[in-house]
């Protein structure tokens, strides 16, 4: 017993000093094939390389809303009905089980396809699935948020917890074991929160919790995000704009293939043609999607708290008015525009704050270091390539998760989340 | 010798194809480069950005995609809530209804029948876009999946790699040059345009003319038919409303599909 507990510490040690404590493992043994970031963030992992997943026929879910913020649906303009509940989805064992909770990213919904994978992963490993929309989502900020001004995630935190509280209040008679938690990307960070929360309010005792690429300091995250669309990209001109250079590309590359064939493999597959984006041309399209969401949570937050920035207080919308005039000028407005013109003065006017980088630390993985050393049970992956990183953000995780840091050499942003080698290091971790 | 001629031709070609675009190189060229103490890549040094950080493409491109024919948008914004209110209160309960009372094989052997009713007006479309290799492919298809796959039941010919293409009258006009016209988003039906309109009104009364496997004939005595037709189709139509989870998907579905269709003519 001794012996090998010495043994231990000796194979503990060597480990340690190797790696610095953390996971960090080596290009060559993880043979990811898409060692470029922005490629991987796009196309995701071939196929032939996911795990093997159950089919929607076979697992038993359906959505549920929740009535959260019943006085929206007074205050709220008609053509918004559909997001006056939250709504989840729960998918549920025909026996007891552990329950996970799925935070989706960045403006994503519950039924995102990172989060129908991870649902996927998790129901065929046996436990019941509860996915939600990430605060800063369109029908989150609309149905459960209290301030409807996502980004400050120690109050997305509350708000998530609320949720899931209603969630388990919906559905008394589903027999859970005990409760798990997970997030990708921004969802992840909400979880850290999440868990913190649990600690003192101890609804769920979260057994683990494990993070998926967190932004480490938040405001890195959007200044990357947001200086995506300042690429110097190849063939966009007067008479060409990005979106026509894209379209034309995909449209030679299907003349070339003979036939349209939408699949999963179609990014990866283009990625490999003639026709293939460069970097530059990659980046444009990731910084594109977040721009949309910067602008939808933008325009949504003005129009709840009737700020006036985007929107005209009380301007008469019905189900026939036209947004794009709205749309308009919520798209000149990326994350940190978001940020200086909504979250901060809020912010202030809230909790007599203070300057940008007092909301900073208070908003990002730093003002809950101790308790992440701390806590055993909290996990994180992430990959050393990607883009929502800043210099020293993995220096942070390292310091503060040690050996419960796993380090992919490759993946970009989520990509590598549905490789084979991923999701058994996820499965692994939530066994124990 | 003819190997080795093809060999550098296409290594030629493939140069050349990467000088006139200068694109970056396949795989990162980060690795290595910049790693810094933490194991940290830098992703975003390998980019080149525009030096005052002020372009304004994404602001551009996106603007100029929102100009989109929409004379009768109030009325098709409507018809969109509608359609959303229809999908979630009768369209989708029907479907899953019928995903719960029929076993997997039977909901696929309905699809593989109407899907090959439908290579029919594919067909008469293709070839009236001259398209000889396309038309040869759905004649196969025609012939050994109402043979062998009894009448349509059974999809063998996709399984021979011959996958099933679709053409539509729309597509047929916008081959000849007829231009989208107004937008428009038909009750139940959704996004559409006056074009693609009318040939579904064409494609439709060519498939009862022909009157293929009698599915037509049949049809009009038994209504119950083009309802499973219906659902069948929705079952078979990924897209739900509210998936995109913006305030704007009006504008961006409209953007979607009439690119979606420029895309299907000119392929």
């Amino acid at each position: 017993m001794l012996r090998s507990l010495r043994l231990a510490a000796l194979l503990g040690g060597l480990i340690s000093s190797a790696c610095a404590w953390a996971q960090t493992i080596d290009a060559a043994s993880y043979g990811y094939p898409l060692t470029n970031p922005f490629e991987a963030t796009i196309a995701t992992t071939p196929p032939e390389l996911r795990p093997e997943l159950p089919s929607d026929d076979d697992i038993t879910q359906s959505d549920y809303s929740l009535n959260l913020r019943p006085e929206r649906a007074f205050t709220l303009p008609d053509n918004f009905w559909p997001v006056k509940k939250l709504k989840y989805r729960l998918a549920r064992q025909d026996h007891e089980a552990p329950l996970m909770f799925l935070i989706a990213g960045t403006g994503a919904p519950y039924s995102s396809s990172i989060n129908e994978y991870l649902k996927k992963l998790y129901y065929k490993a046996g436990y019941h699935v509860v996915q939600l929309s990430s605060p800063t989502s369109f029908d989150f900020i609309t149905a459960a948020s209290r301030y409807a001004t996502p980004g400050v995630t120690k109050e997305d935190a509350e708000d998530l917890y609320r949720v899931m509280q209603g969630v388990r209040a919906q559905h008394p008679r589903l027999p859970v074991s005990e409760y798990y938690l997970s997030g990708y990307s921004l969802g992840a960070l909400d979880a850290a929160f999440v868990s913190h929360l649990d600690e003192t309010r101890r609804s769920f005792n979260f057994k683990r919790v494990l993070l998926l690429n967190p932004p480490v300091n938040l405001y890195t995250s959007i200044s990357n995000l947001d200086k995506l669309v300042q690429t110097e990209v190849k063939g966009v001109n007067n008479s060409t704009t990005f979106y026509e250079l894209v379209l034309n590309k995909l449209t030679r590359y299907f003349q070339q293939k003979g036939y349209i064939d939408l699949n999963d493999a179609l990014l990866y597959d283009f990625q490999q043609s003639r026709q293939h984006l460069s970097n530059e041309q990659m980046a444009m399209v990731i910084g594109t999607s977040f721009r949309f969401s910067a602008a939808d949570i933008a325009f949504t937050s003005d129009l709840i708290n009737r700020r006036g920035l985007i929107i005209p207080p009380k301007y008469p919308i019905t189900e026939g008015s036209s947004l794009t005039p709205f749309f308009k000028r919520a798209l000149q407005c990326d994350f940190d525009c978001y940020l200086t013109e909504q979250v901060i003065p809020m912010w202030r006017a809230r909790t007599d704050g203070g300057s940008l980088l007092q909301l900073v630390d208070q908003v990002s993985l730093y003002a809950l270091k101790d308790y992440l050393q701390q806590s055993p049970k909290i996990a994180v992956m992430h990959n050393a390539d990607d883009v929502i990183l800043g210099p020293g953000d993995l220096g942070f995780l390292r310091s503060a998760f040690g050996e419960r840091l796993t380090l992919y050499p490759h993946g970009g942003h989520c990509g590598n989340l549905n490789y084979r080698v991923n999701s058994d290091d996820m499965l692994e971790f939530f066994r124990g | 010798m003819v190997k080795r001629l093809l060999i550098i031709s296409a290594l030629l070609a493939c140069g050349m194809a990467e000088a006139v675009e200068e694109t970056a190189p396949r795989t990162s060229v980060i690795e290595a480069n910049n790693v810094d103490s933490d194991g940290f890549t830098e992703p975003l040094k390998a980019l080149k950005f525009n030096p005052g950080l002020d372009q304004r493409e994404f602001e551009r491109s996106t603007l100029a995609a929102l100009t989109v024919y929409d004379p009768l948008e109030s009325m098709n914004r409507r018809i969109y809530h509608f359609n959303y209110r229809f999908d979630q209160w009768v369209f989708l309960p029907v479907v899953n209804g019928y995903r719960y009372i029929t076993p997997h094989f039977v909901r696929s052997g309905v699809s593989n029948f109407f899907s090959n009713v439908g290579d029919v007006p594919n067909l008469f479309n293709s070839l009236l876009q001259f398209k000889g290799k396309r038309s040869m492919e759905i004649t196969a298809r025609l012939l050994l999946n109402t043979t062998i796959g009894v009448a349509g039941l059974w999809d063998p010919a996709s399984k021979m790699g011959l996958p099933h293409q679709s053409e539509d009258f729309g597509q047929t006009l916008g081959f000849y040059g007829v231009p989208d016209g107004p937008y428009l988003m038909v009750p139940i039906l959704g996004p559409s345009n006056l074009r693609d309109t009318g040939g579904l009104v064409v494609d439709y009364s060519a498939e009862n003319w022909i009157n293929f496997l009698n599915v037509a004939e049949v049809s009009s005595n038994h209504p119950e038919v083009l309802a499973l037709r219906a659902i069948d189709k929705r079952y078979t139509t990924s897209f739900r409303y509210g998936q995109l989870n913006s305030p704007f998907e009006y504008e961006k579905v409209r953007y979607v599909y009439t690119e979606a269709r420029k895309l299907q003519i000119a392929e």
